[in-house]
This record gives structure tokens, sequence and C-alpha cells, in this order.
């Protein structure tokens, strides 16, 4: 008996030493290999359509690349999976689209945990990486942490809200294409009520509500917008009765911003026959008669501006935000449904686009909930 | 606003939406509660929902055929509960650890199963089971269209639960069922298989916690994603507690947790000017309070969670 106990607590000390060293140890090389042929392959399909608007910037910038002659080494630490198909996927594509544009070496380490973040930026730090990106506001306050030690290193949080010398944030101008959808969804209802279903009140999402309700208001000053937060982001069958129970109250469009949830919402338009807007990505392969058009966040080109401020060394601390004007964030066409749109609907919003582009208009962002 | 919830035309969808949200929890808590009167406890149900709701979703879009889907997601669901059996009969170990185990490895299982399965295009869908409305009686006012207006799997579930009830009340074999639960050993000096009534018990466990994840895919949202059971399973556990281990009272549990969910999120929409995470507690709040209230009662399947060991002491 007494024996057993002892193995047991070798066991358990050799398993967490195990553990400590898999945390903080080579994690870039080992999480090289998860990466699936396929997935890179979408990755730089993805990386080329994405690249395409911004082709003039980025020669200039390459051309200054290849006049430095360096290679940039490149770390990026993520909460989730590579491969998430979702918020880290975006992130990842990003990274290999500075790999085979850039020619950066590169290195990523997946699944970190809060606790965890500030062990894997510095040893990305002392293993000599130039830049170091940190996906999501998350790895913000570890990244101050950090960087104040290594002065050197750049550091790039995404949806962050933090800036040192060397602590740069981007953050996506969501609520752009927020209002857009709001637009549309007022100019597209006849009862004059509509419908907006968020996930978890987190401000990089009541952002994009508050777009919404403002964009909608723009068209129809009258408008009824019902709101409601799911509380979870992958709880589908209760985005579908948030969405239900606004179509039950009248409305007939229904927006969200509530990754896998928000698929539920797009359901219970599309069996009640009402219209929706898609969140993310061009969701109108989702349900084809549904959805009007999505709201698109283009984050491996929020990424790609992030480095290539590095690569021409016009990096500076801050926090950037990024919208249409950058092609961060855009509208998804209309697809079958072009037709079923009033005219005066599309050139309003056409319209809001350019002078959102130009910067001669600008969208509120209002990150408290209302 | 108030004049907008006190309306016939909201209380009859709300009550429609909560029956929705309740026939996924009753027929987990069914299959939990038939594990429980035999004397093991599966935490691991949330692991059953899921596979059962992810398995289900693979069999009918690769089928075409919602049925064939359903008996997918019941043996992905048997499959999960047939882990927890061996590991609880067989190997006599912790259930609390066991389930949990599950609970984690059924969400890592299914999500990369997903994803291989979606790998390419992102998205996949398939066409949900239909209303069956019964004629005459789904025009009650009220509870007509919340009781009477539903999918096959709610009728369904109604005989069961009849069933269950019937089954533990009325026949030598339930007592059988419920006696391993209570003390395995005089039921096994009785001559009562002990170890094979569990092995059975698991097996329902698992088709019914499948059929419970199978619900929101197949009847509810027609696709997966990722732990979309989102705390289902745990919920169900409660109702079975809230329920007092009798198939009428986890029935009622159920309805009141789909109702509680069903309301706070109706409310939002209507614009209760509450914040949506104090709603959100509600269904909690409500399994806490009923704990409390049943201090000193107790139902609990006497040798529950306690692993039988033939022959030890």
């Amino acid at each position: 008996m007494k024996n057993m106990k002892k193995m047991s607590a070798v066991i358990l000390a050799a398993s967490m030493a195990m553990m400590s060293l898999t945390g903080c140890g080579g994690s870039g090389d080992a999480a090289e290999t998860t990466g699936t042929p396929a997935a890179t392959e979408a990755a730089k399909t993805e990386a080329e359509a994405e690249t395409g608007a911004a082709e003039a910037e980025n020669e200039e910038t390459e051309a200054q690349a290849a006049a430095t002659d360096k290679t940039y080494k490149v770390a990026m630490c993520l909460s989730g999976a590579a491969n998430d198909m979702g918020w880290c996927q975006v992130a990842y594509e990003g990274l290999k689209l500075l790999e085979s544009e850039y020619g950066c070496e590169i290195a990523y380490t997946e699944n970190l945990t809060p606790d965890d973040i500030e062990a894997a930026f510095a040893d990305y730090a002392s293993n000599g990486y130039d830049v170091v990106i940190g996906h999501g506001y998350e790895f913000g306050d570890p990244a101050m942490e950090v960087a104040e030690q290594y002065p050197d290193v750049k550091f790039i949080v995404t949806e962050g809200e933090v800036s040192a010398d060397n602590v740069a944030s981007y953050v996506s101008s969501c609520e752009e294409g927020g209002y857009i959808m709001g637009m549309l969804a007022a100019g597209m209802s006849e009862t004059g009520k509509i419908g907006y279903v968020g996930p978890i009140q987190g401000a990089s999402l009541v952002k994009i509500m508050n777009g919404f309700e403002d964009g909608a208001r723009e068209v129809n000053p009258d408008i009824e917008v019902q709101t409601a937060w799911t509380g979870s982001f992958t709880d589908t069958a209760l985005g579908k009765e948030a969405a239900q129970a606004m179509i039950d109250n009248g409305a007939d469009v229904i927006g969200h911003c509530a990754n896998e949830a928000g698929t539920g919402c797009i359901n219970a338009a599309k069996e009640a026959g009402v219209y929706a807007t898609g969140d993310s990505y061009d969701q109108n392969d989702l349900a084809p008669d549904t959805v009007l058009s999505s709201s698109v966040y283009h984050i491996p080109h929020v990424i790609e501006l992030a480095f290539a401020s590095v690569a021409d060394g016009s990096f500076a601390g801050g926090i950037y935000n990024f919208g249409m004007k950058e092609d961060a964030v855009s509208v998804a066409p209309y697809h079958g449904l072009e037709e079923k749109i009033p005219e005066e609907v599309k050139s309003l919003i056409d319209e809001r686009v350019a002078q959102i582009k130009s910067g001669e208009f600008k969208v509120p962002c209002d990150t408290q909930v209302r | 606003m108030l004049e907008q919830i006190f309306t016939m035309t909201f209380m009859t969808a709300f009550l429609a939406a909560a029956v929705r949200m309740a026939v996924p929890l009753a027929y987990a808590g069914m299959g939990e509660l038939i594990a429980e009167k035999s004397g093991i406890l599966n935490i691991g149900m949330e692991g059953v929902m899921l596979a059962g709701a992810f398995f289900s979703f693979a069999g009918a879009f690769f089928t075409g055929s919602i049925l064939l889907g359903l008996v997918c997601g019941v043996v992905g669901g048997v499959a999960v509960s047939m882990i927890h059996a061996v590991l609880s009969i067989r190997l006599a170990r912790d259930q609390s650890v066991s389930g949990i185990s599950l609970n984690i490895f059924a969400l890592g299982v299914t999500s990369f199963l997903y994803k291989l399965m979606s790998s390419g295009d992102s998205y996949k869908q398939i066409e949900p089971l239909s209303r069956l409305r019964i004629p005459a009686l789904a025009d009650i006012p009220l509870v007509g269209s919340a009781l009477f207006e539903q999918d096959i799997m709610t009728y369904v579930l109604y005989f069961l639960v009849v069933g269950i009830a019937w089954f533990y009340a009325k026949t030598s074999m339930g007592l059988s069922f419920a006696a391993i639960g209570e003390n395995p050993r005089a039921a096994d000096a009785a001559g009562i298989p002990v170890h094979r009534y569990q092995y059975v018990a698991m097996v329902l466990n698992g088709v019914l916690g499948g059929i419970g994840g199978a619900y929101l895919v197949l009847v509810q949202v027609g696709n997966f994603t990722e732990n979309m059971t989102s705390g289902r399973g745990y919920i169900a556990l409660a109702a079975v507690i809230l329920g007092r281990y009798m198939p009428g009272g986890i029935l009622a549990a159920s309805f009141l947790f789909g109702a509680a969910n069903a309301l706070q999120i109706r409310l939002q929409a209507v614009g209760v000017p509450l914040p949506p995470q104090a709603l959100a507690m509600l269904p909690y709040v409500i399994t806490l309070v009923a704990l409390l209230t049943s201090i000193g009662k107790n139902q609990k399947p006497e040798a529950l969670s306690r692993p039988y060991v033939r022959g030890a002491r």
C-alpha cells in the first residue's frame, strides 16, 4: 500500500513535469505539424483572394522588405485550435500569409489558457522572434507584462485595448458591418420590427449590436429593434429560440453576431420565411433565400497590415482601428436576393459604404450595453 | 411592455417554446433516471447527449434519412454510456471522475470528427423533422399549440414517461431494477443479476441520452455545432434531483427548466430592462432553490454511485 502511494506520487510528479514542459517548451515546432495540408491550401486561396484588393501597397512593402533583406521571425499565440473554422483559423491564415508573401519564419502555439499566455510570449521573445502576435483581447495584459522585458520585440494584439512603445493593438471596426446590416434590415422590414441576437456581452460584440441599431434607425427612425443575448457562442438551439421569440413578436428581419449560435437564428428565419443577415463570413450559402447579406471581417488582412507596419519600419505603439477603409471589413454580395431588395435601399447602402470607405462618415463605436 | 407579455399570443408562443426547450432535457433526464435507479450516476450525460447530437447529424447527413440519423445518434450515445458502464461496473472506478472525463472526451471527439467531416466547405445542413399538428386538440387556447402542435418525438416522450413510471411502480422487473440501486447485495442474494441489469440500464441511458442530443439536431436546428448541448446534460442531472427520481416529476422539472430558458430569452426580446446575465441565471437559481427546499427528504437510491463488487466487504 505504501509503495503504491509512493509510486502514484512519482507518476503524478512526472506527469506534471511533462505538462509544464509542453506548456512552455518548443511548442512552436510541435504545433507546426498540426496544420493539415488542406487547411494550408484553403488558407492560401483565401489569402490570395484577400490580397487582391491591397496588392498595390503590398508590392511596395515587399520591395522594401527585399531591400533590407531581413527574414522576420513571427510567432502567433492562439486561444483555440488553428483549424477551428472560425476565430483562430482566420488568424492562422493570416500567419500563413506572412510566410508565403513576406517569407517570414513562422511559429505558433494553440489552445493557450490565460495563465499560459505570459510564458508563451516570453518564450518566443527570448528565442529571437521579432514579432509576437496575440490573437484576442485577453492577450493584451500579458503582452504588456512581457513587452517591458523585451523592448526589441514587437507585440501585436488583435482586438486588444493596450498600447506601449512596442505593443500595438489592432481592432477591426466590426460595427461598420453591423451598421450596414442594420440599414439593410430596416430597409427590408415591412412590419417595422427587426431583431438582433448577440452571444456574450463583450465590448467587441456590443459595438456590433449597437452599430446595427444605429444603422436601422438611420433608415427608419421609428423602427423597433428587439435584442437578446444567448450567453453562449455555441448554444444553437437557444439562438434559434431567441430569433423565434422575435419573429413571434412581429420581427421580419433577424440579424446576429452570435457565431455558431447565430446559425440557429438563420434557421429560425428560414423556417418562418423571413429574412436574416449574416456575420463574420458570407453566410448566404447557409440559406440562400433568407440571408440578404453578411458583414465580413478580414482578419488575415488585419494581421498582414499589422506586420507590414513592422516590415516598413513605421511600427509604433498604439491602438489602431481597421475598417472598411482598410479593407478589413466588407459587405457580402446579395447573391440571389438582389432583385428582392428595393433600389433605393441598395443605393442608400452603396452611398454609406462609399462614405465610410472615404472616411467621410464615421460609424459610432459604442461599447456600452444599451 | 407588460401588456406585451400578458397577451394570449405571447403566452401561447412562450409555452410552445418551453416544451421545445424541455424535450431534450426530459429524454436525457429519463435516461439518467434509469441509470441512477440502478445505482450508477452518469455525470457524463452531457457527453452522451453531445455524441447523440453529432452522430445523429452525421447519420442524417450521409444517409439523407432522419430515422437513420436517429439510429446513429442512439448508437453514438450508447457508445459513450458503455465506456462509463465498463469503467463503473466492471472496473468499479469512481463514477464522478469517469463521468467528467467522458464529457471532456466527447466534446473533443465530436468537435474533431465534425471538423474532419466538414473540411473544405464550411457548412452543412439537414432538413429538420417537421411538426405534426393534431387537429382538434391543437386548437385548445393557450396550451393547445404547446402540447399538440409539436413533432413526433415529443408525443413519443409522453408515452415514454407513462411507460417508465408504470414499469417501476407496477412490474416486478421494475422492482428488480430499482432494488439494485438501493441494496445491490440484497438484490444479488435474491438472485437478481446486478451487473447484468446495470449494463442494461446503461444501454437505456445511452439510448435516451442519445435521443436527447439527437433531438437538438434532428428536430430543433438541423445542423451540428461544436458543444451545441451547452450544459443541457448537467441540467438533465438537476432535473432528476428536482423531479425526485420520479418520471412524472422529471418531466415537470424539465418543463420548468425549459420554461425558464424560453422565458428569459423572450423577456430579452420584448425589451425587459433586466441584464441578460441575470435572466440567464434563472434556470440555475430554480435548481438551487429546489435543492434547498428538498433538504431532509431523501429520494436518492441508497447505493447510488457506489460500485458493487460481488463478495467484497
